[in-house]
């Protein structure tokens, strides 16, 4: 029985013998895309691995949806996992590697037939579901693999790196599609290392490091509140030297960097509102010919490399 | 004082002619087989007998040692053809013990994480490649079989008595002769089952497994239907016929159960042809990764 | 002289045509090659390598027929394929010192590329561990190195950033963009990621179904129509909508402040601040929607670029 719309981990540790997998870690997970963010090795598939219940914590308690492993009928039923490894068992062709995993929640054939059929619908292929797994290719693979976590309708979506191998097209299709999912109310957890395309549909975003949890909420918000970072916005101009002058005699005005084209400056500022206000009197003045404005760090790319930056990654 | 700046620079040296590219897989072949020591350990072995034949051709050529060991008039130890015959078959057996250790030890750390696509990029033809392992195997094989051989020959044409050597060209000839023919082929055989099967132990016992289960399975098809037939499937019946009839040593087997020339040679090559298609089939299927 | 010249390309594998004709020459420092899946991507620089034979046409690479001059070509090449490839035995020193010397460099020199190698694409004490025993990036960066240690004329990468981690990616596109940048080497991306390659390339070469669906330049290309403006604002929208058409311009409000202009050519962006100075609007964002290599791959496909709204505001 769900009991509640949120990923709960309270206090999560989990150890495998003396190495570290997640240490401390806590989290509350609306419905919507929330977007797994870290370097390799930073605990990103034990954190999946435990909110799909494949291992247990060392210490803490972990529900989802009000539910636990413990219920495995119930639990298994409403989370997906689709993992980023790439085995399959041996001689399966796609459709049986996805009705066979219906047919595991205990559903009847005819049922499994029917969400076997959507699945691959969805993910397009329904073509080549009577081929062998092992004849497809890297982004066929991949979507098999979406299939089979979306085909029982689960609640929650777990996806490691769903868009690994897929060509533009079908990354697309996939985003808009895992976008889909989370309207109807889906929690969706997604981990990636392409920044720029997870920012287009996330709502939340939890980074990790070295097995701790380093920030987690909406992407604005986790910006605004890395203070030692005054927020950055570029601005293209004809005239970039002249402007980061003008914006430099106002006090909250901290840091200039001309962009390497010539043709745009990045301006740092502490209070991002008065920077506008001005920005807009100077723009009227007709100082310089304004051509683009847009923050230069408001994005998960730029918490990355603030919260984590280079030495985040293992070595 | 000066900041150095270290950028990629392009190469504007000498370029290494191409057939030399074959020598740089022969180097670095025989530098993995080396490096471990199950194979020096295995070399060694194959030396000990070397080391006991010497002693024993000392023996038979020393006076005083003939006087001392005289039974009856007739010492026991006669170097000839036939002595030379057992001192081949027992090193070439052991080079295929050697071979079965390093074969797998060649091929397939290059198959095990898909080195041949980088490999076959750089301009080193298929041939190239194969020939390039096929030297370094067959280079330590040689250390083990004709090379201790001849010298074992050598020295008994030295400490002989002169009309020796002359009598007994053939002998050394056919040490050469029979040696290069049987490296030449378990190499190949090492080679090709090595590419074969994944893991390196198994494809140690596959080598074997080669050479001694149609053994096994020509002597049950000999003695059921009577025939010599039967030993064509028999790898070292076939190969002790071929070293004696190149040592000019006394017959083996049966006259009834001896094998034409003919037959045993064109066994022989069948298996080489299959042994080059099994390679070819193997890097072909690997150099390119599809999908 | 282009880097790679097609004329009439054709290759089948296992009896069935998989690159069907393709006519073509790219000459930019650095070419991007795009496509979807099964269109045909890793044959051709399977059969720029060598490893096919065309059935028909021919291939040049570096003014090298790919058929007859196999050895030559790939004396100037670099290759880094996109699985996992190397000698998990050896240290990483002495596999790309062993990459290098079959490549045909003496062994000393190639000691030393392989040091200089290793140095610039960041492995550093790691290099004398076994390959086997690396991370994903540093096998990333192995296969680089060994790509470059000899020197080639040509890089070509399939997949340089798969399963890098953010920091990693733009560290490996930094490099890749210092490699283009001395001049000496071109090179040839095949990538899934459009981002990569905008950053990198300025060629584009776009593969469908064995056939070429577009070669272009990224920046021609982008230089030319559609003049969309985005804004982002902050304030009263409706009456600055309104004024704005008034003056000739086209003007479509979203919710939260979002509006998209067309501006004739008498109006600036000077006149919009002024604009929204007037009607008590903070303009907080301005951006210029010219096409970027998604659309273009889009057009390629025959695909309008509004489909799966790749780009948003």
């Amino acid at each position: 029985m769900i009991a509640g719309d949120r990923i709960v981990f309270e206090d999560v540790s989990k150890f495998y013998g003396e190495v570290l997998g997640v240490n401390r870690v806590s989290l509350s997970l609306p419905p919507g895309v929330t977007t797994l963010v870290g370097p390799n090795g930073s605990g990103k598939t034990t954190l999946m691995n435990l909110m799909t219940g494949l291992v247990q914590p060392s210490s803490g308690r972990i529900s989802v949806l009000g539910l636990t492993p413990g219920d495995p009928n119930e639990f298994f039923r409403e989370v997906g996992y689709c993992t980023q490894f790439d085995s399959f068992p041996r001689g399966l062709t796609g459709w049986d590697f996805v009705f066979d995993s219906l047919l595991l929640h205990g559903m009847g054939s005819a049922n499994a037939s029917k969400l076997a059929c959507e699945a691959l619908e969805r993910v397009g292929l329904m073509e080549a579901a009577h081929r062998k797994i092992a004849g497809y290719s890297k982004g066929m693979r991949q979507k098999i693999r979406l299939a089979q976590s979306i085909a029982h309708h689960p609640q929650v979506l777990v996806l490691d790196e769903p868009l690994n191998g897929l060509d533009p097209m079908a990354r697309a299709e996939s985003l808009a599609l895992f976008e889909e999912l989370s309207r109807l109310g889906m929690h969706l957890i997604i981990s990636s290392h392409i920044l720029d395309e997870v920012d287009r549909i996330s709502d939340r975003v939890v980074l990790i490091t070295g097995g701790y949890l380093v920030a987690e909420g909406n992407i604005h918000a986790v910006r605004s509140e890395v203070r030692d970072k005054p927020m950055q916005v570029l601005i293209r101009c004809d005239r970039p030297e002249l402007l980061a002058s003008r914006m430099f005699t106002l006090n909250h005005c901290v840091e200039a960097r001309l962009h390497s084209d010539g043709h745009g400056v990045f301006l740092r500022t502490t209070d991002i509102d008065e920077f506008y206000r001005l920005l807009n009197g100077i723009a009227t003045e007709g100082l310089v010919n304004i051509e683009a404005v847009a923050p230069a760090d408001d994005d998960t790319h730029a918490i990355y490399q603030y919260l984590i930056g280079s030495e985040g990654g293992a070595s | 004082m000066s900041v150095f700046k270290h950028e990629y620079r392009a190469y504007e040296g000498r370029v290494t002619r191409r057939w030399e590219r074959i020598g740089v897989l022969v180097r670095y072949g025989l530098a993995e087989a080396w490096s471990s020591r199950i194979t020096v350990g295995l070399f060694t072995l194959a030396m000990l007998p070397v080391i006991a034949d010497l002693v024993a051709i000392y023996l038979a050529n020393n006076a005083v040692a003939r006087m001392m060991v005289s039974t009856g008039g007739k010492f026991p130890l006669e170097i000839d053809a036939k002595f030379f015959l057992r001192v081949l078959s027992a090193q070439c057996w052991l080079a295929l013990v050697v071979n079965a250790w390093v074969a797998p030890r060649l091929v397939s750390f290059d198959l095990a994480d898909n080195a041949l696509p980088i490999l076959l990029s750089h301009p080193i033809s298929r041939f190239g490649y194969v020939a390039g392992k096929f030297i370094s195997l067959f280079s330590i094989l040689s250390l083990v079989t004709w090379v201790p051989c001849l010298l074992l020959f050598g020295y008994q044409a030295y400490t002989a008595p002169q009309p020796w050597f002359g009598a007994n060209i053939q002998v050394g000839l056919g040490l050469l002769g029979g040696s290069l023919v049987w490296i030449a082929i378990v190499a190949l055989l090492g080679l090709a089952l090595s590419s074969w099967v994944k893991w390196r132990m198994v494809a140690t016992g596959v080598i074997f497994a080669a050479v001694f289960v149609p053994a096994g399975i020509g002597a049950v098809v000999t003695g059921i239907l009577r025939t010599r037939w039967g030993f064509l499937l028999n790898v070292p019946v076939m190969m002790t016929e071929i070293w004696q009839r190149l040592l000019g040593a006394p017959p083996v087997m049966k006259p009834d159960l001896e094998l034409p020339g003919m037959a045993i040679t064109l066994v022989l090559l069948v298996a080489v042809a299959v042994c080059i298609a099994l390679l070819n089939a193997r890097i072909r299927a690997r150099e390119v990764v599809r999908g | 002289m282009g880097v790679i010249e097609l004329q009439g390309l054709e290759v089948r594998l296992g009896g069935r045509p998989v690159l069907n004709g393709l006519t073509g020459e790219l000459r930019g420092s650095a070419i991007g090659l795009l496509g979807p899946n099964g269109a045909g991507k890793s044959t051709l620089i399977n059969t720029l390598l060598g490893f096919h034979t065309p059935s028909a046409g021919a291939a040049r690479v570096l003014g090298m027929d790919s058929r007859r001059q196999r050895a030559q070509i790939r004396e100037r090449i670099g290759y880094m394929p996109e699985n996992d490839s190397f000698i998990g035995n050896m240290s990483g020193v002495r596999f790309v010192r062993y990459m290098a010397e079959l490549a045909g460099l003496p062994s000393r020199v190639a000691l030393e590329r392989a040091h200089e190698a290793l140095f610039f694409v960041g492995l550093g004490e790691v290099r004398y561990r076994k390959v086997s025993t690396y991370s994903l990036g540093m096998k990333q960066l192995i296969k680089l190195a060994q790509a470059l240690a000899h020197g080639p004329r040509l890089l070509i990468l399939d997949e340089p950033t798969n399963g890098l981690d953010p920091m990693a990616r733009q560290r490996m596109i930094q490099m890749l963009r210092d490699i283009r940048a001395t001049g000496s080497i071109r090179l040839l991306i095949s990538s899934h990621l459009l981002r990569d390659i905008d950053e990198i390339c300025d060629d584009v070469m776009i593969l469908k179904q064995g056939r070429i669906a577009a070669i272009c330049n990224i920046e021609e290309e982008r230089r030319s129509h559609r003049n969309f403006i985005e804004v982002e604002t902050v304030g009263q929208t409706d009456a600055l909508c309104a004024a704005l058409r008034d003056r000739g311009c086209e003007c479509a409000c979203f919710a939260s402040g979002r509006l998209k202009l067309v501006m004739p050519d008498s109006i600036g962006v000077r006149d919009l601040y002024v604009a929204a100075g007037q009607h008590g609007v903070e303009i907080r964002r301005i951006h210029r929607r010219r096409d970027s290599l998604e659309d273009i791959f889009l057009r390629a496909m025959d695909l309008e670029p509004a489909r799966g709204e790749l780009v948003r505001i």
